[in-house]
């Protein structure tokens, strides 16, 4: 997947997945709440959309996931791996470099 | 507030039809019933946001469906992922157009010889006279032909069934199953076991015996048709189970 999908706008949503994850175990509500929130709304997709993303990463083994009855109902919480921290730095290093790359870009003269 | 989800109770429309579209796509039922549990899930979550946020409960529902998303285009993409989380999924012409051909008959002579091993071991063990006692009386040879002849037949239907439930598995739907299933049929017309006293054969050949390689040839026809049905019931007892 990763060869057939490398558009850098592709793994935005990823990378904010795996980010969050990095940080706590969550479920796929408090995942598009949490991004919701931490982007001050800037960023918003299809809820639903979050799920395919989750069983991408857990297919590759980037998150795992478990099931925990809480309230009376069964979640799936996701959790990063030692193979998804990995994959977290190679992404961040990879948006620092892009989004510097464009800042220069941007505070540059235009041609 | 304790809410519990349940199969049995009536889905919401929103859930149905994703429901529905995945048995459609060939979810496997394992995996259905995950992705179905958590946008059930989700959509209550955002129901109950809605709610609390001071929405009817009409109104609190059709935003939750409209924030999850399109549930047709939803499902699609589930199924995107359940393809591509398998190599089997991803790569499907090398999966089940191309190593059938290569591995189907090495895998066919394994079987063979793995159940050869299981039925020789415990009459005779590995001792040498036992073994040619047996080979050189014509009744228990002739006995042991025939049931050298079931077991290659149970050696084709388990190789073709390994694809099968690659096939199911990847959820890369009944096209690519029936292919590998039609090159396991070609392959069965022209390979061949043979058991002789004190000799055992095997080899390809397009003659010879033809009545029994037509049974060879639709035995992995068969398995397909058994899945077909089989998988095509499961599915059926699911959503009636679920429909109650």
């Amino acid at each position: 997947m990763k060869k057939t999908n490398p558009s850098f706008l592709n793994g935005v949503p990823e990378l904010l997945v795996v980010r969050l994850l990095a940080g706590r175990e969550m479920y796929g509500y408090q995942i598009v709440e949490e991004i919701r929130t931490r982007t001050g709304k800037a960023l918003a997709f299809g809820e639903g959309c979050i799920y395919p993303y989750l069983h991408y990463l857990e297919a590759e083994k980037l998150v795992s996931s478990r099931r925990q009855e809480v309230d009376g109902r069964n979640r799936n919480y996701y959790k990063l791996t030692a193979r998804g921290r990995k994959r977290l730095d190679e992404l961040t290093a990879e948006w620092n470099r892009v989004t510097s790359g464009v800042a220069l870009l941007l505070e540059g003269q235009p041609a | 507030m304790a809410l519990r989800y349940c199969w049995r109770d009536n889905l919401p429309d929103y859930i149905e039809t994703l429901r529905r579209r995945l048995a459609e796509l060939g979810c496997p039922i394992a995996r259905m019933r995950r992705l179905v549990r958590e946008a059930a899930d989700h959509r209550e979550d955002l129901k109950q946001a809605a709610l609390a946020e001071g929405l009817a409960e009409v109104a609190a529902e059709v935003r939750a469906d409209v924030q999850l998303g399109e549930p047709l285009a939803l499902a699609e993409n589930l199924m995107t992922t359940v393809r591509r989380s398998a190599w089997w999924g991803r790569h499907c012409i090398i999966g089940f157009g191309v190593l059938p051909w290569l591995a189907f008959p090495v895998l066919w002579l394994l079987l063979l010889v793995f159940e050869l091993l299981l039925v020789v071991t415990p009459g005779c063990g590995w001792d040498a006279k036992k073994l040619h006692a047996a080979a050189n009386d014509p009744a228990s040879f002739h006995y042991f032909v025939m049931v050298f002849q079931f077991m290659d037949y149970i050696a084709l239907a388990l190789a073709t069934l390994l694809f099968c439930w690659l096939a199911r598995r990847a959820a890369v739907g009944l096209k690519w199953m029936v292919t590998a299933c039609a090159i396991c049929s070609l392959l069965t017309l022209i390979t061949w076991g043979k058991i002789e006293p004190h000799s055992f054969f095997v080899g390809f050949t397009v003659n010879s015996h033809l009545h029994l390689q037509w049974i060879r040839g639709a035995i992995p026809l068969a398995v397909a048709g058994a899945v077909y049905v089989i998988e095509r019931r499961t599915r059926q007892r699911f959503l009636e189970k679920i429909a109650v």
